[in-house]
């Protein structure tokens, strides 16, 4: 094992992945795109394993080999060309859920297929029930958007114009869907073209060596980590709050095994899977164990599915962690994902509390809304993906207003926002007393509130932290919780979700008419404290009172200072 | 995962019982009749019988 090589060879092929994502960000319509970076580039090899990927959203590593194995289920690789495009988003089929789309470019030498450039990106639009992807209502997966099992949208370099017509025929907005499609595209297109150079460059018998060298290396790294945890058994668990269509909580159950350099995560035991959109795919389940993983162990082993094998998952079909046909999944990748990670972040904490954090809000709110623009007369439509406060952690208070752990994504900037939508943001701000005290206590979340300027505009969510709050650890208390309220044009009252339109839940519901002159504000959660408040530094509690982040009132409360004894 | 004789559509989708993925026609796979389960390898036989059962008894997946 060459390890120079391995490791220029392995920071090249990064380097191809965060230029296929910065092609993907600068040439896509959806601000989901160019704005937040909802999105990962990798590569992978013809078995599905991922070889390098760049550093975007990490919800949608674990399930490359699931949706690679199950394209070539039904696209055998003898059947795939140079030039052809598949793409992908059944969550039925090793998916994540429906607006993640996979589009996989093979890659040939020496005639012989090597290997998949590969782009994972969350389309703003899909159809089904409601503008934006997100019903929180949605009882099965048809309600959720188009299917689409593995087809080939470009075959030998040309366009498959059946597929996009069928695709972009059953979309609310098709010129910002055909952009965003075509910006993938661009993406894999741009890796394959940049692999090739590498193989000309280093040799066929040479570059698989290295790479094969480069999985068995971050195995072996993820196997010393692992060793280094003390063998047991660690539990944890968490709540979704609802699913939108009852009013209960669902568990999410983990038990991490930890037996040498192995590590066995068993979810047996968290609820059945939901009647509403809460579930998660298997996809979305290994992705959350590996995502809390790799937040757990050292940053620089190199991130490819050799970190993986150490790892077994058992997810019983059916649960809340493995949702069997057809039940709806949309949350499931961006709310039960978090949830998920966080169990596990959770158990094994309790062996390493060093490299633990409390909980984050484990929310992206997924206010998505619709409608047509006065102003340009054209449909649009927006998934607009919030932040909020993370876990306070035995070293450092937790993160303000960063992107819920399995996104890495970032918030639409207000003047973009404003012009891209029929909406004036009045208001955007950290929420005073929102991170949980601790000895290092919970990032904040924010509050954003939001003017409505069109006529009418048709609003769904999916979130979650509404009624219980993000959890502290190691006597940390919760952060702040979430909250969805309504004004009415010309009143003075602010509603939750089922006070002004009589739904089952605050956090999950469909198609909602916001009017001109309406105000929307959302809140996003907190982070969990971490350890004791009475252990806080006081000059860092006293910082935290001068910059607003705690109250008078809070300080009082949480960490017993008055303000004679400041 | 069962496909229909002219594989355009999915007839049925096929998991093993304990790890939950998903088993595609023509793979091998293992079915335990006293269980009523089908398994993707032994490994998963063996979790299941060994630590579900012992935890959930009757009651498991």
């Amino acid at each position: 094992m060459d390890y120079v090589q391995m490791n220029i060879l392995e920071s090249t092929m990064v380097s191809i992945c965060r230029e296929m994502g910065i092609t993907l960000m600068k040439t896509s319509y959806s601000t989901i795109f160019n704005e937040a970076l909802d999105f990962t580039c990798a590569l992978a090899d013809r078995n599905g394993d991922m070889v390098a990927v760049a550093e975007f959203c990490p919800a949608q590593i674990g399930g490359m080999p699931l949706l690679i194995k199950t394209c070539v289920r039904e696209i055998p690789l003898e059947q795939i060309e140079e030039g052809d495009v598949i793409v992908h988003n059944d969550p039925y089929r090793g998916g994540l859920h429906t607006p993640e789309h996979t589009f996989f470019k093979p890659f040939f030498v020496d005639g012989r297929l090597e290997g998949f450039a590969v782009a994972i990106g969350h389309i703003a639009e899909v159809g089904g029930m409601v503008p934006g992807g997100f019903c929180g209502e949605a009882t099965e997966i048809f309600h959720e958007g188009l299917r689409v099992p593995p087809v080939k949208i470009k075959r030998r370099g040309v366009d498959n114009e059946d597929v996009w017509k069928i695709m972009l025929a059953n979309v609310r907005t098709p010129r910002y869907n055909y952009g965003d499609l075509r910006a993938m595209i661009s993406a894999v297109d741009l890796g394959v073209s940049r692999i090739a150079g590498v193989y000309a460059k280093y040799g066929k018998a040479n570059v698989q060596q290295t790479i094969a060298d480069l999985m068995d290396y971050s195995e072996r790294r993820m196997r010393a980590e692992i060793e280094n945890i003390p063998d047991g058994i660690y539990e944890f668990a968490d709540k979704v709050e609802d699913d939108g269509i009852e009013e209960r909580e669902f568990d999410i159950v983990v038990r991490a095994h930890v037996r040498g350099d192995q590590l066995i995560v068993d979810y047996t035991g968290s609820s059945k899977q939901a009647r509403g959109p809460i579930n998660a795919t298997l996809g979305v389940t290994w992705s959350a164990t590996y995502n809390a993983l790799l937040h757990l162990t050292d940053p620089t082993i190199p991130k490819n599915s050799g970190c993986f094998r150490p790892v077994k998952v058992v997810a019983p079909p059916g649960t809340i962690v493995n949702v069997d046909y057809p039940a709806p999944e949309v949350g499931g990748n961006t709310e039960t994902h978090p949830r998920i990670a966080g169990t596990l972040l959770g158990a094994l904490g309790q062996a390493i509390p060093h490299r633990a954090m409390a909980a984050e809000g484990s929310t992206h709110a997924n206010f998505v809304f619709g409608g047509t623009d006065a102003r340009t007369s054209e449909y649009f439509a927006c998934y607009d993906l919030e932040s909020n406060g993370w876990g306070g952690r035995s070293f450092a208070d937790g993160n303000d207003s960063c992107d819920s752990i399995n996104g890495n994504c970032r918030i639409t900037p207000v003047e973009v926002f404003e012009t891209r939508f029929p909406w004036r943001i009045e208001r955007f701000g950290l929420v005073t007393d929102s991170g949980g005290a601790g000895k290092f206590r919970g990032g904040l979340g924010y509050q954003k509130q939001m003017l409505c300027l069109n006529e009418e505009i048709t609003a769904s969510q999916m979130s979650d932290r509404y009624k219980l709050a993000p959890w502290g650890l190691h006597g940390g208390r919760p952060g702040g919780k979430a909250a969805t309220l309504i004004q009415r044009a010309g009143t003075r009252d602010w509603l939750t979700v089922q006070q002004a339109y009589n739904k089952v839940s605050p956090s999950k519901y469909s198609n909602i008419t916001i009017r001109q002159g309406d105000r929307v504000i959302l809140q996003m959660p907190g982070g969990g404290g971490f350890g004791d408040p009475a252990e806080r530094d006081p000059a860092m509690l006293q910082h935290d009172l001068s910059e607003g982040y705690v109250s008078r009132d809070g300080a009082a409360r949480e960490y017993g200072v008055t303000e004679a004894a400041e | 995962m069962k496909f229909s004789a002219n594989r355009l559509y999915v007839e049925q989708y096929l998991k093993c019982d304990n790890c939950g993925i998903l088993l595609y026609e023509g793979e091998p796979q293992i079915a335990d009749a006293e269980a009523g389960k089908k398994f993707c390898s032994d490994w998963c036989v063996d979790w299941y019988r060994t630590e579900t059962m012992k935890r959930f008894g009757r009651d498991a997946g």
